[in-house]
């Protein structure tokens, strides 16, 4: 099998993080192992993480090909991900999806010619206040437009690494898989945690104080509890839920014949 | 043994109005079935963990706010459900859920196997709308993908109910298959690699696969071997037990026109539960073999060479042959370890009554005389061990057995155990074979002829077999290994351990019964104790006398005599040369034996050497019964309706033709007078036997543990065992279950592949005197010095091409070409 000593050692240091018998669940890190030396998880990567942790290619093709940052064909040294969920979409992300597309020639799941950018358009990435977003290497470029999503690229084409809006420096795709196999961030001092939560984060906050909406009887301070002790009595007034007395699946009307399409 | 029945605690709940009492930690589903409401199910299955995957089966259980999976909820006192039966809920609930499950499902039930008797089609027409909502195009997959040889995949009919992958889990221990991919196009799959390179992909090759084609509970998998051969309801069916090896699985034939199309497991809690292995299932396609026998042969004096002959004929021709060879070196009787016991019965009747002697064996195989002994003493007539046993037992401990290969059902059976409760499994074996490694067993790695003394001084094993119940499973190869069968005998008796004999093919363990062995008569009555010989001749209402009273010979020594023209005549069964333990002599042995009877439904090598050949039927075309490993006796009816006539029938004539009325002829006649002697109880036969009546019991041998061979440089111990599915002539014919053998590989140490100089995939020879065998080489990790091969497969037909058994030494080297 073509995978370095490098690759093999960190599977072993990997696997001996797991408690014995349970090595089953090194299968995550492991693949992002075999990523970062090909790029991609490849058949052979799919073979390697079974020999090592003794399960099938099946089982191991599982999870492989469940998860989607666990990429199936070579990869580009930059995964470019924009966010086309409804919050994002709405607020440019699908021009900016468009946009890179038309550029690069390349859609979704594809690398451009030149090897350097994967193209994805992504679900929600959590950062729907500083929509739209994209990330390149999961790392996040806030608030983008078309034109800014251009640039970006261009200059990743160009062998440049700009600057994300948050976060650390750029790294490629295969050094990213390192890290996410759980193995030190080696880009030292310049890695920047995450700083208090940002103004756009807070927005929602400040109008709710500005216009004094609070959830009724919430305190703050409350502790999260159990599932048992908590559950609240629904109250009369709150609608039932729809399950409650009435059968399942009583939802909206059965379409009507003719707005079906043949 | 009585079997104490636990107190099961037990609550008290309603189902659809009526009070249900059930056992704590049952699910609702069951108890519903308890009291005949059947809710509708796909992924449930009684022998399967609880999933809850498909929600089909969805009931209104009251204090709960929403409808709940009765297969995944436990009952509880005082629980209140309401089925479809009574509650708009559920009802509304599994309407809905079954409208969900077809929106993507084809709808293709006139072209699809399972149509006729698929859970999907029934439970849509009984628990679903006829109206569906979804008018949207349906999802398509490229059809069938091919997941083995054997099994076929329609990706659109499947509901992901994941019964396929829960049982390659649970049961068998086969991941090969999952679930592959995620949301909408999650889908059952096995791993397949890059395009370019398919013997990377891993298909479902596992022995147990064809079960998933039968539980899948819509038309996702099918049988490569059965689709679209025949419809559910233009298919008759019989029950059948398996013909293929000592487990006695319950089976159901379905036949059409005057062919079986296909088997299925039968559902049997004490014995197979509800599985069977592939070859079971798969394997029947070699009764319609094109050179099956269905008229008499004989040979012409002229020409000499074999022709068509009548039935009066060919016996007149046989039986004179026979009384003539009586007197003149008398008759050997190979049986062959393929026959019901009432076949058995007929031959170990018709040697001692007909031919006048005790020279009859059913042993096909390497044998020895300790064994001979050992099956008067350990096996005939007991009923010691059950399969139900091992899911009681505090260990269990394999010697000369590797069950998954040999006895595939006792292995599921102790995988369960092992997966319910961590049962301790421990082996005697050269290697962790795949089967052990799923038990979790403990092998005590040995080189072949030194298992008696492993067994014998181990303290290991005598610890786990002193445990609660323990069994100790010696398979038919602990014959070869000198003192093996002895020792496992002493060992047992000194731990208090139960010991099981577990012999390779269906009819060995009821030729023991039968009393086709050279010293034991029926019942196990030796043949050199005189009350015993009185007894049968009583039964028999022979005059005293007429029974022979001298030990017979065994296999190995009626081929040497007739070898050595001692012998006047062969009566052969069905018997492959090629499984003997010499099969050049055995051949010799034919040729130089001056007469020849072959029982046969082919025309094989004894055939084509005999003088007169008389077809028989094969297992489908006859009723009758196997006995099982553990001494269960297994019947089965006639599945196909022929001329062909059983092996006991055909003796029947024969005996006629001899003036002679053996009364054997009709399966009733034959169990009954079985069951006079031996203590089996056949079908229609009230009276339980009364074996060993007032006669002594075959002592235990005592033969002292033998020494493994040692071998020089150059040289191995040669060890090995069937696989599952290999060259067996009962597997002819089914390319689709060809192809999910285990590749044929020589597995040496890595000390031996260095001394070699060999790699994984290397060629290695394996040769004596005789001749080659070239494999692959698998680095293994197992005991130095020790090549295994298999023993009749593709490229390794062991004993032919060698003609050595296990344990012998063998010379080993690289490469060399394929002799
Ligand atoms: S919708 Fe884009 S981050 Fe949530
Ligand atoms: S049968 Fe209950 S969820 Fe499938």
């Amino acid at each position: 099998m073509a995978f370095s000593e490098v690759t093999r050692e960190r599977a072993r240091q990997i696997i001996a993080r797991y408690p014995e018998g349970r090595s089953r669940s090194a299968l995550l890190p492991l693949l992002h192992l075999v990523q970062s030396e090909q790029g991609y998880v490849s058949p052979e990567g799919i073979a390697f993480c079974a020999e090592v942790l003794d399960i099938t290619k099946a089982q191991v093709g599982a999870v492989a090909t469940f998860y989607t940052m666990y990429k199936r064909k070579p990869t580009g040294d930059y995964l470019v991900s924009v966010c086309t969920n409804t919050m994002c979409g709405v607020l440019g992300g699908d021009k900016a999806f468009e946009a890179l597309r038309d550029y690069l020639g390349v859609d979704h799941d594809e690398t451009s010619s030149d090897g350097k950018i994967t193209l994805e358009h992504a679900e929600c990435l959590a950062a729907c206040d500083y929509a739209p977003v994209m990330t390149v290497n999961y790392e996040f470029f806030d608030q983008i437009t078309e034109d800014s999503a251009l640039t970006l690229v261009k200059q990743l084409q160009n062998g440049e690494r700009p600057q994300p809006t948050r976060g650390t420096r750029l790294c490629t795709l295969k050094e990213m898989a390192v890290q996410l196999a759980g193995f030190a961030d080696d880009r030292g001092d310049d890695v920047i945690a995450d700083g208090p939560a940002g103004e756009p984060t807070l927005a929602g906050n400040r109008l709710a104080e500005r216009f004094g909406i609070a959830v009724p009887g919430f305190d703050p301070e409350t502790p999260i509890t159990k599932k048992a002790e908590e559950a609240p009595k629904p109250t009369e007034t709150l609608p039932k839920a729809a399950s409650d007395g009435k059968p399942a699946g009583d939802g909206p009307l059965p379409q009507k014949k003719e707005e079906a399409k043949p | 043994m009585t079997d104490v029945v636990p107190k099961v605690d037990t609550v008290k709940l309603t189902i659809d109005g009526i009070e249900v009492e059930a056992p704590k930690g049952a699910l609702v589903i069951r108890a519903a079935e308890q009291i005949g409401i059947s809710i509708p199910r796909f992924c449930d299955h009684p022998l399967l963990a609880p999933a809850g995957a498909c929600r089909q089966c969805l009931v209104d259980v009251e204090g709960q706010r929403k409808p709940v999976a009765s297969c995944t909820q436990p009952v509880a006192e005082g629980m209140v459900v309401r089925t479809q039966m009574t509650s708009e809920v559920a009802k509304k609930a599994q309407e809905g859920i079954m409208e969900f499950l077809l929106i993507n499902h084809p709808l293709d039930c006139p072209v699809c196997d399972k149509g006729g008797e698929c859970p999907l089609q029934n439970q849509a027409m009984s628990n679903g709308q006829s109206e569906s909502r979804f008018v949207e195009h349906k999802r398509e997959y490229p059809k069938p993908l091919p997941i083995s040889t054997q099994v076929l995949l329609d990706r659109e009919r499947c509901v992901l109910c994941q019964r396929c992958t829960r049982f390659s889990d649970e049961i068998a221990g086969d991941k090969f298959i999952d679930l592959m991919e995620r949301s909408s196009n999650e889908q059952i799959g096995v791993f397949r690699g890059n395009p370019e390179s398919p013997e990377d992909d891993a298909p479902f090759n596992s022995y147990y696969s064809g079960n998933t084609i039968q539980i899948c509970p819509v038309g996702a998998l099918t049988s490569a071997q059965y689709r679209f051969r025949a419809r559910p309801f233009d298919l008759v069916s019989t029950p059948n037990a398996c013909e293929h090896c000592a487990a006695g699985c319950d089976q159901r034939a379905d036949h059409r026109r005057g062919k079986v199309m296909r088997r299925l497991a039968g559902d049997d809690a004490a014995v197979n539960e509800e599985w069977n292995c592939d070859k079971g299932r798969f394997a029947f396609q070699y009764t319609q073999a094109t050179d099956r026998l269905t008229k008499p042969l004989v040979r012409d004096r002229k020409t000499g060479e074999l022709r068509e002959a009548s039935w009066p004929e060919a016996l007149t021709v046989a039986a004179a042959g026979l009384a003539a060879a009586k007197d003149n070196g008398g008759v050997g009787v190979l049986t062959g370890g393929r026959l019901t016991v009432e076949d058995a019965f007929a031959y170990s009747k018709f040697a001692r009554v007909a031919l006048g002697t005790n020279d009859i064996d059913f042993r096909a195989r390497p044998l020895s005389g300790e064994e001979t002994e050992f099956l008067g003493s350990s096996v005939a007539g007991r009923v010691d061990v059950t399969y139900a046993d091992i899911e009681r037992a505090g260990a269990v401990v394999f010697v000369g057995l590797e069950p998954e290969e040999e006895c595939p059902i006792i292995f599921l059976r102790a995988r369960k155990t092992y997966l319910k409760r961590g049962l301790a499994s421990y082996a005697v074996a050269p290697f962790v074979s795949r089967g052990f490694e799923k038990l979790g067993a403990t092998v005590i790695l040995t080189t072949p002829g030194a298992e008696a003394e492993v067994l014998g001084e181990s303290e290991q094993l005598r610890e786990a077999l002193s445990a609660d119940g323990a069994i100790l499973f010696v398979g038919e190869r602990l014959a070869s290994v000198e003192g093996g069968l002895s020792t496992a005998a002493r060992i047992a008796e000194e731990t208090g351990a139960k010991l099981a004999w577990v012999p390779r093919r269906a009819g060995d363990r009821g030729a023991v019964e039968a009393g086709a062995l050279p010293t034991l008569l029926p019942g196990g009555r030796p043949v050199y104790d005189p009350a015993a010989r009185s007894e049968v001749a009583a039964a028999w209402q022979l005059d005293a006398g007429v029974l022979p009273s001298a030990s017979g010979r065994d296999t190995d020594a009626i081929i040497a005599a007739a070898k050595a023209g001692q012998l006047g005549a062969l009566l052969v069964g069905g018997v492959d040369p090629a499984d003997l333990a010499d099969p050049q002599a055995a051949e010799q042995a034919l040729d130089a034996v001056g007469f020849v009877v072959s029982l046969e439904l082919r025309l094989s090598v004894v055939a084509k050497r005999a003088d007169v050949v008389l077809p028989i039927a094969p297992a489908v075309e006859k009723t009758g019964s196997y006995v099982n490993w553990e001494g269960r006796v297994r019947p089965f009816g006639t599945v196909l309706k022929t001329a062909a006539m059983s092996d006991a029938r055909v003796l029947d004539a024969l005996g006629r033709e001899l003036g002679l009325e053996l009364g054997v002829g009709d399966v009733a006649a034959a169990r009954t007078q079985l069951a006079a002697l031996a203590e089996l109880p056949l079908p229609g036969t009230a009276e339980a036997g009364t074996a060993l009546r007032g006669s002594v019991r075959v002592a235990v041998p005592t033969v002292a543990a033998g020494a493994a061979a040692a071998p020089t440089s150059g040289q191995a111990v040669l060890a090995s065992w069937h696989h599952l599915l290999d060259n067996g002539s009962l597997q002819d014919g089914d390319g689709h279950l060809a192809g999910t053998a285990r590749t044929p590989v020589a597995r040496i140490s890595k000390s031996t592949a260095a001394d070699l100089g060999v790699a994984d995939g290397d060629a290695v020879t394996v040769g004596t005197g005789r001749g080659a065998i070239t494999l692959p080489a698998l680095v293994t990790d197992m005991v130095d010095g020790v090549v295994w091969v298999p023993t009749n497969s593709p490229g390794s037909t062991l004993r032919r091409t060698l003609g050595v058994a296990e344990g012998a030494l063998v010379e080993i080297s690289t490469g060399g070409t394929k002799s």
